[in-house]
């Protein structure tokens, strides 16, 4: 026996009798210990220690089980790399844990379905990983914006992408996560080249009302869009060639169907050409789906197309409407708007589907500009229809126009109110666009108080987005530390040499010298007092309250870390004679445990009337000592209350109150989650003074972000 | 005496900057220089605001001068101070003194960034007026007709510090920059770069979409100087989509997921 043999032999002999040890003779009812134990004793050195250390633990709560580890470990580490034979193990013990021996020793046997999954979970790309990219991919790619979400099926209903939870059909995870992004162009596809068009839409679900004809089309419009994607997007269409094959009889058929569709593929072809060539199709058997192609699904598609429809076609309607009020107050007040001619013209650069359209708007012959949130309204128009429908075009007739300026009437009934006369009501001017002039003291405000919740709600909160606390703190921190040089200081840390010699010229010239000759490196003073303006009207109600509190928590541990000054206020009411404002925080008071549980208590109330609460809290705001002061609103939608304050009335109070604080010099900034806020915050707020928040979810982190960028 | 701190000579342009009119803003810039009115230019960044008043003045064959303003900028930094030589003390004339003395146009880049003191010298000078009091030699210049204040800024910062104050803003006739239409932007990077026509138009069509990304995810969109510095560098023989990676996907965003995304577009193009 040669020396290394001799080693090995008694290498093995005290593996073999560490085990029995360790399993208390389970081992050895084990059939081929010696076997097992030769396998152990190949194992890498660190592999080994890792196997005692199991074996070792196992045995502490069954030397049954440990006798069985011991003998499929080997086998697992042949089939995978440590991490996973730790997971392998850590589920039998859990299984242990839970279902008893029996199933353990089950889990342990089927190392090989362990492994299988395992290599699986590690290649493929799972939704979360994607999903952000998407977004922003898919946004980037233009038109309408859509949202991402993950679904049993894959396909989309003009409003969002459904994709798969996980895509797991290639070795490697670069791979899967292309197949995503290559599903999401697809889906991408059919909403900008236009299958998904009204007319489409209208005849599919008329003339075809069954599946085979949907996966006809389907097919087809696979070869338009491919033919769509190959003109415009080069790098993706390689990608698409690359990942499109379907084996060998597949393919075939693919080329075929290509063959005989080959009208399809040329630029002017529409999703109403494969809709025409869908029944001589019928008779050809389906080339298989590949792996970036999704189902059909027409009556979800007509579900969200009809209801979008209705919004966009009254908010273009109403956006035509102040165009065209615009336009005859130029002019000097036209008589009748129903009497200008309105055409749309589109400079559209390459026919059919998808390109970006230039759109030119005349009214009575004159060219007007288009607003920016009106050019994506006409975008997503076009999406549909592919021109802008005449109907579109009508003005609104005035009796059904929702914003119709109604005559305010006071609230009559309100005087009953006792405590409407108390020494805490104020009374506020309302601007009234219709008569163009205040309504001098309209509005009766009265300060309250919320009544204290639960406060618990701020430590679950504090609980909840900890990690997200940790940033806001981090990135306030980096406020807070920006130090500055401070020129020209009466002592500091070292000479500033432009005023000392600036000092000598004085000197050199007969005059009295600076004392103020040093530079000094200091962080810089915030002055800034804050409001915060949070909507608690009956709209709110749910997760929108929720997500409000839990930003209020977060934005206040940030504030106390900054020491600005600041205060927050709820609004609501209904009616002029019963507005209301909620004292949260006042300027003066600390961040206690009664403003603490004041945030908790913020509950939905009734209706937004939005100017009064601006003025009053402009007043509080203006009486504070700060070089800048800014007002905050959180709100979920326009200004709107019982009695004709809503549409243009209320934008246009609103809009007077703004104005109101801004030569007073406060600036304002809101933060929304209303989708549709483009189209009157502009106006309200200006171009660059508010945010729209499309998730909930993130108003908590987007609030305290907007903070850090306004004030810094 | 007094030493000049730019020498105007050098700052007069000789060969035609190359510039693309948009609409008339040739003629508003020319029309306000001749009625000795001061010039805003609003805009994002990167779209041609810094082009364009070298172009005017080429145009108007007057020197210029440009003055990046940032948050340290003083007023005496733009008029001038003392300095001493030889134990004596020699007055230096700042950037925007020269400019009115030899009759340049004086361009203030960014001008929010600048000290709120500025605003005191920029005020006599940018109304009827036109007078730049020079306190420090007890002189007041009155600016020849020639001279033109020019002044620049991104109306898209957010930061509420970072405002132009009405009583500034309402002595300029404002121009509003914005990034050009399709067709000119291509021409504008065709020249710029010398790439071919294909090319330029892909460039184009991957800075609109990461303009589609602005407010969701972006701050801004690949301006036009993004793009021309991208095709330089794909004429210079370098991958497109390396190329707009560094340019422009790297200059735009740190966010990873952002940079992906930009990246993929930018692959599903070239």
């Amino acid at each position: 026996m040669s020396d290394e043999s001799r080693q090995n032999f008694l290498n093995r002999l005290r593996i073999q009798k560490d085990l029995e040890k360790f399993t208390a003779g389970a081992l050895a009812r084990h059939g081929n210990v010696e076997d097992t134990v030769a396998r152990i004793a190949a194992l890498e050195r660190r592999d080994q220690d890792f196997v005692y250390a199991w074996v070792e633990l196992i045995a502490r709560s069954n030397h049954e089980l440990a006798a069985h580890f011991i003998g499929r470990v080997a086998s697992a580490f042949d089939k995978m790399e440590r991490s996973g034979v730790e997971d392998w193990v850590d589920q039998a013990m859990t299984t242990f844990d839970n279902r008893g021996l029996g199933f353990a020793i089950e889990a342990l046997e089927h190392v090989d379905d362990f492994a299988r999954e395992y290599a699986s979970r590690h290649v493929r790309c799972g939704f979360d990983d994607a999903s952000g990219f998407l977004r922003h991919f898919v946004r980037g790619l233009g038109g309408r914006e859509l949202r991402v979400i993950s679904d049993q099926s894959t396909f989309t209903d003009t409003e969002s992408l459904y994709l798969p939870d996980v895509v797991n059909l290639y070795p490697e995870p670069e791979q899967n996560f292309t197949i995503y992004k290559l599903t999401a162009v697809h889906l991408w596809a059919q909403t900008w080249y236009g299958t998904w068009r009204y007319q489409v839409v209208e005849q599919l679900i008329r003339q075809f009302d069954d599946e085979h004809p949907m996966a006809i089309f389907n097919r087809l419009e696979c070869i338009r869009l491919e033919a769509c994607i190959a003109r415009d997007f080069p790098g993706l269409s390689r990608e698409f060639r690359l990942y499109g094959s379907v084996g060998e009889a597949g393919d075939a058929l693919w080329d075929e169907w290509r063959r005989r569709a080959s009208r399809l593929a040329e630029r002017e072809a529409s999703a109403a050409d494969s809709l025409a060539l869908v029944e001589a199709f019928g008779e050809l058997p389906l080339p298989p789906l590949r792996p970036f192609e999704g189902d059909m699904f027409a009556g979800r598609v007509r579900q969200a197309l009809f209801a979008r429809i209705e919004r966009e076609k009254s908010a273009f309607q109403r956006a035509m409407q102040e165009l065209r009020d615009q336009d005859d107050r130029g002019e000097g007040g036209g008589d009748d708007a129903q009497k200008q001619l309105v055409e749309v013209e589109m400079q559209d650069e390459a026919g059919a589907g998808g390109e970006d359209v230039n759109f030119q708007l005349t009214i009575d012959g004159e060219v007007t500009a288009i607003p920016e949130h009106m050019k994506d309204l006409m975008g997503s128009i076009m999406q549909d229809f592919g021109e802008i429908p005449d109907d579109h075009l009508e003005p609104l007739e005035r009796g059904e126009y929702s914003d119709a300026l109604l005559p305010q009437k006071g609230d009559v009934d309100g005087d009953d109110d006792p405590d409407l006369n108390d020494a805490g009501s104020f009374s506020y001017r309302e601007w009234d666009c219709v008569r163009q002039r205040f309504r001098e003291g309209f509005c009766t405000l009265r300060e309250l108080s919320v009544p204290p919740g639960d406060e618990g709600f701020v430590a679950a909160t504090l609980d909840k987005h900890r990690g997200l606390l940790k940033s806001i703190k981090r990135s306030f921190e980096a406020v807070l530390g920006e130090s500055r040089l401070q020129r020209r200081q009466s002592d500091g840390d070292d000479i500033d040499l432009d005023a000392l010699v600036e000092a000598f010229s004085d000197v050199a010239q007969g005059r009295e010298m600076s004392e103020y000759l040093y530079t000094r490196y200091r962080n810089q003073e915030r002055n800034i007092a804050v409001m915060f303006m949070v909507d608690m009207s009956g709209s709110t109600l749910g997760w929108v309250n929720d997500a409000e509190r839990e930003a209020l928590v977060l934005l206040c541990e940030a504030l106390e870390m900054l020491g600005d000054r600041y205060a927050i206020f709820g609004f609501s009411g209904r009616t002029n004679k019963r507005c209301e404002v909620y004292r949260i925080k006042d300027f003066e008071e600390s961040y206690s445990s009664a403003v603490r549980q004041r945030i908790s208590g913020i509950r939905p109330k009734a209706y937004t009337r939005m100017g009064v609460a601006i003025r009053h809290l402009g007043q509080l705001l203006q009486h504070t000592q700060a070089r800048t002061k800014l007002l905050i609103t959180l709100s979920d939608g326009r200004p709107e209350d019982y009695g004709g304050y809503k549409g243009k009335y209320g934008i246009e109070d609103t809009r007077h109150a703004l104005l109101e604080l801004k030569q007073g010099g406060i600036h304002s900034f809101c933060v929304t989650i209303d989708n549709e806020a483009q189209e009157y915050l502009p106006h309200m707020y200006g171009p660059a003074n508010f945010a729209v928040i499309d998730e909930v979810e993130k108003l908590p982190y987007k609030v305290a972000d907007i903070y850090r960028r306004l004030t810094t | 005496m007094s030493t000049p701190a730019i020498h105007t000579e050098q700052s007069l342009i000789t060969n035609e900057p190359y510039y693309e009119p948009v609409a008339d803003e040739v003629a508003v810039f020319t029309a306000a220089y001749r009625n000795k009115l001061p010039v805003l230019l609003k805009g994002p960044t990167g779209c041609g605001k810094t082009r364009f008043v070298e172009y005017m003045a080429w145009r108007l064959e007057r020197p210029m001068i440009t003055v990046a303003c940032h948050d340290d900028l003083t007023a005496s930094d733009l008029i001038g101070r003392y300095l001493v030589r030889g134990g004596e003390t020699v007055w230096v004339d700042g950037p925007l003194t020269s400019a009115v003395r030899n009759g340049s146009i004086c361009y203030l880049d960014e001008v929010v960034e600048a000290r709120k003191d500025t605003s005191v010298v920029i005020h006599p000078l940018c109304d009827d007026r036109r007078l730049l009091p020079i306190e420090k030699l007890g002189e007041v210049l009155a600016a020849p007709p020639e001279f033109c204040l020019v002044i620049s800024y991104n109306p898209g910062y957010q930061s509420v510090l970072k405002d132009l104050k009405q009583s500034t803003r309402q002595r300029f006739v404002a121009l509003e920059f914005n990034y050009p239409g399709v067709e000119v932007e291509q021409t504008i990077i065709e020249k710029e770069s010398g790439i071919d026509a294909t090319g330029a138009r892909q460039l184009v069509k991957f800075g609109h979409m990461t303009r589609n990304l602005k407010g969701s995810g972006l701050d801004e969109g690949a301006s036009t100087r993004l793009l021309v510095n991208a095709a330089k560098l794909i004429h210079e023989g370098i991958a497109p989509v390396v190329a707009t990676d560094t340019a422009v996907a790297q200059a735009l965003t740190d966010d990873e997921d952002m940079l992906k995304a930009v990246h993929e577009l930018s692959r599903s193009i070239f």
